[in-house]
C-alpha cells in the first residue's frame, strides 16, 4: 500500500508540464484561435516528446506506459489547455486498440503521422473526427459528428477517466489564474486577494480540487489493474473532477470581475474546455447513475473496511 | 502507486477485527458529555489499553504499538467498522501525546505518557479564553514565576472534556510585558489543584461536555512547563497542527457514517426526495475521497514528507462532510428527526450526531480561519489587512 506516484512518474509529468508551459502558452491559444486551430509543428513536438507513443507497446516503438502515467499526462494537457487531440488519440484511442490486440500501424501513431479517434455512442460528436462539422463553445475544439456502432465499456471508461484527469488540470490552472489576478488587481487600496470574500471562495476551490485528485488517481489505478469495480471509480472521478472544475471556473470568473468577461483575459479558454469535457464521455447524470446503482444496488461494498476493496 | 495491502497488513486487519468484534460494547455508550457517559468512555479507554490498542501509533516505550500510518488507518477502519465509541482520550492520543514526544524532557515523557496510554489520566485542553477564541494570541491568563512554581491567574473557556477530566494543558502569559505570540508558555496542570474552579457549560443539547476554568493563584511546579518559558506559541502551533492534520479525524469514522446513511436511505426510500438520494451518494463519494487523500498523505509522511498548511484543507473537508451527512439524515428521518428517542426506545443517534456535527466547523480552528490559512499559505494570497 503506497498511494504515491513514483519519482519517474513525477519526473515525466514535470517534464511535460515544463514543455507545454514553454511552448504552449496563452499566446499560442490565441494564435491558433485566429489561424485555424491546429498547428502541425505543435503535434510534431508532442510526437518528438514521445507523448503520441506514451501507451504504445515498446515492441511498436512506444514507451509502453500505463493508464496511471496517462492520467498524469492528461492532467498536464488540461493544465495547458492543449488543443491538439493528444488525449483522445494517444491516451484514449491507443489503449483501447492495444487492449483489443490491434497493434498494427501503431508505429505511425508513435511517429505522429496517424491519429486515432474512436467514436462511442455516448459521444454524438468528437473533436477532430471525420463527420459533419459542428461548432463548440470551445473555439479550439474541432468538433464533428461521430457515428458509432459499438458501445465498448473499456473505451468509455478510459475516455471518462482521461476527461476527469484533464478537468483537474484545467481546474488547477484556472485557480492559479484567479489567484495571480487577485494578487495584482487593487481596489480600495489593497489587492483584492486580501479580501476574505475572495479568499474563502478560492480556498473552497482548493478543497474541491485537492479532494478530486486522489479520486482520479485511484480510478486510474483501478482501471489499470482491471478491477471489476473500476467503472464505479471512473464515474466517481468524473463527478468529482467535473464538480471541482465547474466550481473553479465560476469562482475564477467572479474573481476576475468584469475582466473575466472579456476575451482579453486568458481564463475563457480553460473555462470553455471545462464545460466541454464535463459533458464528454458521459454526462454528470450518466456517471451519477452508475455510482448510485452500484452503491444502492449493493454491487459496491461500502464501509470503513472497503476503502480499497 | 500500489493500492493493495500486503499479507502482513491483511493479517493485522484480521487481528484488529477479531479483537474489536469481541470487545466493542454491543450497545452504544451514553454520550461522553455527561458523568455517566464519561465514566463509560473512560472504562472503554482502559479496556482498549488492556489489549494494548489505546495508542497504537505511539512508540512501544511509551505504551504504544509503534504502528506505521498505514497500520493506523487499518486499525481505525476496523475500529469504526465495529462501531467503536468516541475516544475520551482524544486530547491525549493526538494532541498532547505527540507534543510531549516532540518537546518534552525524558522525565516528562516518562511521567506523563504511560499513564495517558493506560487510560488512567484523561486530559482536557485549555486554549480558548473569553477574549481569545480564533485569535489565540490574545491570551491574557497569567502564569507568574514564584521560586519553583508558576502562579496561574485567569480564565479559560470551551475547554473540551474539562468537566470531568483529570489534567489539563494550555498556554499562559508568563511575560506580563509581552504582546501577542511572544511571552507565552505551555503548561500542564492537575485539574484538581487548589484554586481551580471548573464550571461546566451547558451545551445546546443540554449536556455538559466542556467547561470554563477559573484559576485563582493556582500553584503549578515549574517542571510542568513544556519546551521552556516563552516557547508556548511554537508548541501550541505544533499541537494545533497535529490536531488539524492527519489524525484528528480518521476516514473510517466518516465512511461508517456514510454506510449508515445508505442504510437509512434504503429504509426510507419511499419517502425520500431525489435530492436526498443524491446527497447520500455524494456522501459516500466524499467519504471515500477523504480516505484516499488520507492514504496519500500517510504515504507522503512515511516517505519522509511533512503535512503543513494542507491540514487546513482536511479540516474544512471532513467537518463540512460530517455536517452534510447528518443534515441529509435529518431530512430522511422527516418527522422523526426531532425525536430524542425513537418509538422503540433507541437513542436518535442522527440527531445527536447532527448537533455534534455543527461544532466541527468551529472547533480546532474555525473553518473561516482554515480558509484564510489555505488562501494565504497554500495559494499565496496577501494576508488579511496587508495593503
Amino acid at each position: 500500500m503506497d498511494f504515491r506516484f513514483s519519482d519517474d512518474q513525477l519526473t515525466l509529468a514535470e517534464s511535460v508540464r515544463d514543455y507545454l508551459a514553454g511552448t504552449h502558452g496563452p499566446e499560442v491559444l490565441r494564435r491558433l484561435d485566429a489561424e485555424g486551430n491546429r498547428d502541425p509543428a505543435i503535434w510534431q513536438g508532442l510526437a518528438d516528446m514521445g507523448l503520441t507513443g506514451l501507451l504504445v507497446p515498446e515492441a511498436q516503438g512506444g514507451l509502453g506506459m500505463g493508464l496511471v502515467e496517462a492520467a498524469l499526462i492528461a492532467a498536464e494537457c488540461g493544465r495547458a489547455c492543449l488543443a491538439e487531440p493528444l488525449v483522445d488519440s494517444a491516451l484514449v484511442g491507443v489503449p483501447w486498440l492495444v487492449a483489443r490486440g490491434q497493434t498494427d500501424g501503431l508505429d505511425e501513431v508513435v511517429a505522429g503521422t496517424r491519429r486515432i479517434t474512436v467514436p462511442h455512442p455516448i459521444n454524438p460528436w468528437l473533436a477532430d473526427s471525420e463527420g459533419a462539422a459542428l461548432t463548440s463553445v470551445d473555439p479550439l475544439r474541432n468538433l464533428a459528428v461521430a457515428e458509432a456502432t459499438e458501445a465498448d465499456d473499456l473505451l468509455l471508461n478510459v475516455g471518462a477517466l482521461m476527461s476527469a484527469a484533464q478537468l483537474v488540470g484545467l481546474a488547477d490552472a484556472m485557480l492559479t489564474q484567479a489567484v495571480e489576478y487577485a494578487k495584482v488587481r487593487t481596489q480600495f487600496g489593497q489587492p483584492v486577494g486580501a479580501f476574505q470574500g475572495l479568499k474563502h471562495q478560492l480556498a473552497s476551490c482548493s478543497v474541491a480540487i485537492e479532494f478530486a485528485k486522489p479520486v482520479v488517481w485511484r480510478a486510474a489505478q483501478a482501471l489499470e489493474d482491471g478491477l471489476a469495480s473500476a467503472c464505479v471509480h471512473v464515474s466517481h472521478a468524473k463527478l468529482a473532477a467535473s464538480d471541482a472544475a465547474m466550481l473553479t471556473a465560476e469562482t475564477a470568473i467572479q474573481v476576475h470581475g468584469a475582466m473575466g468577461y472579456t476575451y482579453e483575459v486568458d481564463l475563457h479558454f480553460w473555462m470553455k474546455r471545462s464545460w466541454a469535457l464535463c459533458g464528454a464521455w458521459g454526462s454528470r447524470a450518466f456517471h451519477y447513475r452508475r455510482v448510485e446503482e452500484a452503491l444502492l444496488g449493493g454491487a459496491q461494498p461500502i464501509g470503513p473496511e472497503h476503502t480499497f476493496a | 502507486m500500489d493500492l493493495s495491502y500486503t499479507p502482513e497488513q491483511q493479517a493485522f486487519r484480521a487481528e484488529v477485527r477479531a479483537w474489536m468484534e469481541t470487545h466493542v460494547p454491543k450497545e452504544p455508550l451514553v454520550t461522553l458529555e455527561c458523568r455517566e457517559g464519561y465514566d463509560q468512555h473512560v472504562a472503554w479507554e482502559r479496556t482498549l489499553a488492556s489489549g494494548n490498542w489505546g495508542m497504537v501509533t505511539w512508540p512501544e516505550e511509551f505504551g504504544g504499538r509503534g504502528l506505521d500510518l498505514i497500520q493506523w488507518l487499518i486499525f481505525e477502519e476496523e475500529y469504526f467498522r465495529a462501531g467503536g465509541p468516541n475516544r475520551a482520550n482524544q486530547n491525549g492520543i493526538f494532541l498532547l501525546g505527540p507534543t510531549i514526544m516532540e518537546f518534552g524532557t525524558p522525565e516528562q515523557k516518562a511521567r506523563f505518557l504511560p499513564p495517558m496510554a493506560r487510560g488512567e489520566v484523561i486530559w482536557a485542553q485549555a486554549w480558548s479564553e473569553p477574549g481569545a477564541g480564533s485569535d489565540m494570541a490574545a491570551i491574557q491568563s497569567k502564569a507568574v514565576r514564584d521560586g519553583d512554581h508558576y502562579v496561574i491567574t485567569g480564565q479559560k473557556t470551551w475547554s473540551s472534556r474539562a468537566a470531568f477530566a483529570d489534567w489539563g494543558f494550555g498556554i499562559f502569559r508568563t511575560d506580563p510585558e509581552s504582546k501577542r505570540h511572544k511571552g507565552l508558555t505551555f503548561i500542564l496542570f492537575d485539574l484538581n489543584s487548589p484554586g481551580i474552579t471548573r464550571r461546566p457549560i451547558r451545551q445546546l443539547h443540554g449536556d455538559t461536555g466542556f467547561a470554563e476554568l477559573f484559576f485563582d493563584e493556582v500553584r503549578v511546579p515549574v517542571e510542568n512547563c513544556l519546551a521552556g518559558e516563552g516557547q508556548g506559541w511554537n508548541v501550541a502551533m505544533a499541537t494545533a497542527g497535529f490536531e488539524r492534520g492527519l489524525m484528528l479525524r480518521s476516514p473510517g469514522r466518516f465512511q461508517a457514517t456514510a454506510k449508515r446513511l445508505v442504510e437509512l436511505y434504503k429504509a426510507n426510500a419511499e419517502s425520500a426526495s431525489p435530492a436526498a438520494r443524491e446527497a447520500v451518494v455524494q456522501a459516500w463519494g466524499a467519504a471515500q475521497a477523504y480516505a484516499y487523500n488520507t492514504y496519500a498523505v500517510a504515504a507522503k509522511i512515511m516517505a519522509g514528507g511533512k503535512i503543513g498548511a494542507e491540514a487546513s484543507l482536511n479540516k474544512i473537508f471532513w467537518s463540512e462532510l460530517d455536517r452534510a451527512m447528518h443534515r441529509t439524515a435529518m431530512q430522511l428521518l422527516g418527522a422523526a428527526a426531532e425525536l430524542k428517542r425513537f418509538a422503540d426506545g433507541s437513542v436518535n443517534q442522527w440527531l445527536e450526531g447532527y448537533i455534534f456535527s455543527l461544532s466541527g466547523p468551529i472547533y480546532a480552528g474555525s473553518n473561516e480561519v482554515q480558509r484564510n490559512i489555505t488562501a494565504e499559505r497554500l495559494l499565496g494570497l496577501p494576508r488579511v489587512g496587508a495593503g
